[in-house]
């Protein structure tokens, strides 16, 4: 039931949209080239910061720096649940998205999209975002400095979304 | 920002690899590393491509506009003056629409014109207002119904079952936009309660 609900999200979105070009008063098709030739710009422009991400995420991979603060952390990381290879997703996550990104798909390559520390990798990915770099946008468009609890409680939540995401994968897949 | 971060990494790179005897194998990840973000980026432009249109498609036809009329319960407990003065309340609940449907780009734009409206009736403009932090943390936790860039990582990383997390993603997400919701309104509620009392009283005494 989960399963295919799951499964089957997307695909419905896909349909609806179909339908709308179908039975849609307006030619809805332009609107989709529109926003897919957006979609296209976004992601094309993401490549130079994720070139040089990917490059320094993959020369710490390389240097054995993950390996061993991994393995340093280990212990401290199964105390409290949290696989240790997420340590460079944690990291980049608050701060930016294409690191975030390339530290991402650097886990998924070396321990497995179907593993437990990839899965709970992709929950965390998935629910969480740039913590620092949304409130900094935010607050500067309106020339605000004071931002009070903004970063408590963001970060806050974000904990909170670290550790629920472990938790919640070790209940619903083991 | 992005800059520190590359240095920073670059750096502690080099003084490990030094002291582990990794140095060659720094050569190849630089290599593997600009090479593979081409790959990133090849799985994720296809589905951001159709993404990103399905969405423009699902917004001309009105849905966000459907979906901010459902959430505007739910606004007035959150951004009271927002709901009473009309100002911002629109736009935070396109915000907040366009971030269900999973339309970052759409989402932010949003945000920052429901700021700026909120602006108007913050007593003290270098300070930021509560409603406005509610708004800026909500959207640290945004909830998406469906990641597509997620989905389209996990499958090219080859995942058997890309889909097999979206019902955990759901959850937390949903969870974690909950608790940013109530942390942040709390210091308010905390005020007002406050701010009641005082009330009460200056007017017996």
């Amino acid at each position: 039931m989960a399963e295919t609900l799951s499964a089957l999200a997307m695909p419905l979105v896909v349909v609806l949209v179909g339908m709308i070009f179908l039975f849609g008063k307006k030619d809805y098709f332009d609107a989709f080239t529109r926003g897919a030739t957006d979609g296209l710009h976004t992601t094309v422009k993401l490549l130079p910061t994720l070139v040089a991400l990917m490059v320094a995420v993959s020369m710490l991979n390389a240097s054995g720096a993950v390996t061993m603060l991994s393995e340093l952390l280990s212990p401290l990381a199964s105390a409290i649940g949290i696989p240790s290879e997420l340590l460079p997703l944690l990291v980049t996550r608050p701060f930016s998205g294409s690191a975030s990104t390339a530290a991402y798909s650097a886990l998924l390559d070396s321990v497995g999209a179907d593993s437990f520390a990839g899965l709970c990798a992709s929950v965390i990915f998935g629910s969480s975002d740039t913590v620092v770099y949304v409130i900094a946008v935010y607050f500067s468009s309106v020339n605000i400095r004071k931002t009070r609890w903004a970063f408590p409680c963001a970060f806050a939540v974000m904990l909170f979304c670290i550790f629920f995401s472990c938790f919640f994968c070790r209940l619903w897949f083991f | 920002m992005l800059g520190k971060i590359f240095g920073v990494l670059c750096l502690i790179s080099l003084i490990f690899a030094i002291f582990t005897g990794n140095i060659e194998a720094l050569g190849s990840a630089v290599l593997d590393g600009a090479a593979s973000a081409v790959q990133v980026l090849l799985s994720l432009c296809g589905m951001m491509c159709l993404w990103c249109g399905m969405m423009q498609v699902l917004s001309q036809a009105g849905l966000i506009r459907r979906l901010a009329k459902l959430l505007s319960p739910l606004l007035r407990i959150f951004f009271p003056t927002a709901y009473r003065t009309g100002e911002g309340i629109e736009e935070i609940s396109a915000n907040i629409s366009a971030n269900l449907l999973g339309i970052g780009n759409a989402a932010t734009p949003f945000a920052l014109r429901a700021m700026e409206q909120m602006q108007k009736h913050n007593p003290i403009p270098e300070k930021a207002d509560p409603e406005q932090i509610t708004l800026a943390v909500l959207n640290t936790a945004s909830v998406s119904l469906i990641p597509a860039n997620l989905l389209a990582l996990r499958r090219a990383a080859g995942s058997e079952n890309p889909y097999a997390v979206m019902i955990p993603v759901w959850v937390v997400s949903l969870l974690c936009a909950g608790m940013s919701l109530l942390l942040t309104s709390l210091p308010r509620w905390f005020d007002r309660i406050l701010h009641k009392r005082n009330d009460r009283e200056n007017s017996h005494g």
